[in-house]
């Protein structure tokens, strides 16, 4: 029999169709077919000037939007050469990380609501909403942040901000214990995880797997640690990896992620040095207001990066960083006209999604929504 | 350090050309050798991780930016391809290899010619390769020789054009999906595909047969 599962389905979080054809309760063969959310983010961008493909980036990911701007902002630096504050580089750090937790939260509550357990998902959101305030206070939106500049980021902590956080991360952690009771040792949540789904190491190479579901299966490979960028070498955290690579794996992993990301928020707090968050060359950063509105040369930065946008020197970059499903690589080209000349997107869910089929093939249909689940994707990533 | 990547690579195919940028190594191989060069860098390079595959049209590089000045209108096509020279080779395919165990990164770039858009497929090397070969296909219409399923991956099928080439405007409009015989379930079988009813057009539904005053 054939069951057609989405594109408008509950658990397909987001627009993918699956095609199932099952014998009994038995999945003997799946084709996903995506692209229900296609919004043409590399046309789009290619006709916006550097800075204005940054509310794009937003969308790929709508659940860990930060970790994109980080992302795609560092292509940006990678091929115009500079680097940003010292300062900056930590507020990165710090609201990327709160963003991976805000993530896997997202996840695991999902996995939770998905398997009955209704409870989870209530201690995942709250705990999410908790965050997700933060974020909004200091980025002036939950989800579409457009936070990071060429040089820099768009704000800075605003009064009593670090206080609130300080105040709201132990409630985040106490939730996440309560998550982590509820279903690590939950009869039926073994039951229901264990063994379904399994990927071994070579066949997630392979496949193209990274993040979390790569290391579920063994593979140490984390971005943050293979290639500290940011001020990720001076950060203490270890990269949880699994052993079996199955849908158990990989809430534990991301359960395991959230800990050490809020150890890495703590030391952000710890180590974050006063200073500019914004470099001072107005060649790629606005200047301040004050120069914008007193000074000549001030007006005229302002007026030729808003026209014309950044000039960035042709060039070819592949670019990489953790996203919270994996790594999120963008491929940029300049030819050094003030607008990018290609963009593509390596969406960590993307290859993930493509080994689907793969999973869940001889599972029971009971079986799809947490494999599919677990394997967090995420519509805007994959369908660009 | 990926430099002994391009000369392992240089020692076999010896008249590929390395380049790098901002510490990006590219090796640019010819497109018969495309697999050997990927298969060797699997094999003796550990590069088992296929992160991307990405493709670049050249069409406007040198010339002006696509669809005029940043203030420019966006709606009239960007490139009038009859009255600008041709740009050869004009398309780039670009496979973005890593080696986890190395932690070492290289780019194998393609080079095609716009009358010939054919590069020999890598899906045997790399299972991820399915769906980024699709997606190039999908978007640069670049065919992917013997690849098992070469679809379009997030367009649909009936989608004009390969939107990510430097001549399709922008804000092109697409022709209308005409309607498919579906099986009818409800009305049984009938003549169209899978024993199909009455095509939708031809039912309640359909346009065709709906009097414009039933409504009023």
């Amino acid at each position: 029999m054939t069951v057609n599962l989405g594109p408008s389905h509950p658990a397909m979080h987001g627009t993918v169709r699956l095609i199932v054809t099952l014998d009994g309760e038995t999945i003997v063969e799946a084709v996903p077919e995506i692209g229900f959310l296609h919004r043409g983010f590399s046309k789009s961008s290619e006709h916006s000037t550097w800075h204005q493909v940054l509310p794009y980036t937003d969308r790929l990911n709508y659940v860990s939007p930060i970790l994109n701007n980080v992302g795609y902002i560092m292509g940006v630096e990678k091929l115009l050469g500079i680097k940003d504050t010292e300062r900056s580089q930590y507020l990165r750090v710090l609201a990327g990380e709160i963003s991976r937790i805000t993530d896997h939260l997202t996840c695991i509550g999902a996995i939770g609501l998905e398997l009955g357990a209704f409870t989870v998902f209530l201690y995942a959101m709250e705990a999410r909403e908790l965050l997700w305030d933060r974020i909004s206070e200091l980025t002036g939106a939950r989800v579409t942040t457009s936070w990071t500049r060429v040089g820099g980021v768009a704000s800075d902590l605003p009064p009593g901000w670090e206080q609130k956080l300080r105040d709201c991360l132990p409630r985040v952690m106490e939730l996440t214990g309560e998550v982590d009771t509820l279903l690590t040792r939950n009869r039926i949540f073994i039951d229901r995880t264990r063994g379904i789904g399994v990927l071994s190491a070579e066949e997630a190479v392979d496949w193209g797997f990274t993040g979390p579901c790569l290391r579920a299966t063994g593979v140490n490979y984390d971005v943050r640690k293979a290639h500290p960028y940011l001020v990720y070498d001076r950060m203490d955290f270890e990269v949880p990896l699994g052993a079996s690579g199955d849908t158990y794996d990989r809430y534990i992993l991301r359960l395991e992620e959230i800990r050490q990301s809020h150890r890495i928020v703590l030391q952000c707090l710890e180590q974050m040095p006063p200073g500019p968050i914004l470099i001072d060359d107005w060649r790629y950063a606005l200047p301040p207001k004050k120069e914008v509105f007193g000074s000549i040369e001030g007006v005229m930065a302002h007026f030729k990066l808003i026209t014309e946008g950044i000039q960035v020197p042709p060039g070819e970059v592949y670019v990489y960083t953790e996203g919270a499903n994996g790594e999120l690589g963008f491929h940029l080209v300049s030819n050094g006209k003030g607008k990018p000349y290609a963009i593509q997107v390596r969406g960590p869910g993307l290859p993930i999604l493509s080994a689907l089929p793969r999973l869940i093939k001889g599972h029971a249909i009971a079986d799809l929504i947490p494999i599919f689940d677990s394997i967090n994707m995420i519509g805007g990533e994959v369908e660009q | 350090m990926s430099q002994a990547l391009v000369d392992l690579v240089r020692e076999r195919f010896p008249d590929a050309k390395g380049s790098s940028h901002r510490g990006d190594e590219v090796v640019t191989v010819r497109r018969e050798q495309v697999v050997d060069v990927v298969a060797l860098l699997r094999n003796q390079a550990e590069m088992k991780l296929l992160r991307q595959i990405a493709a670049v049209d050249l069409l406007t590089f040198a010339g002006e930016s696509t669809g005029g000045g940043a203030l420019a209108s966006i709606e009239v096509p960007a490139y009038a391809l009859e009255k600008k020279p041709r740009v050869e080779p004009r398309f780039q395919v670009a496979y973005n290899l890593y080696s986890i165990v190395r932690k070492q990164s290289l780019r194998v770039r393609v080079e095609l010619r716009s009358d010939d858009l054919k590069v020999p497929t890598i899906t045997p090397l790399y299972r991820t390769a399915d769906w980024w070969e699709r997606y190039v296909f999908d978007m640069f219409g670049i065919e992917f020789v013997g690849h098992p399923n070469l679809q379009r991956l997030l367009l649909y099928p009936e989608f004009v054009g390969y939107p990510l080439r430097k001549d399709y405007p922008v804000r092109k409009r697409q022709p209308l999906v005409p309607e498919l015989d579906f099986p009818d379930l409800v009305r049984g079988p009938g003549p169209g595909p899978g024993g199909a009813g009455v095509p939708m057009s031809q039912t309640h539904v359909g346009r065709q047969n709906v009097d414009p005053d039933a409504y009023d």
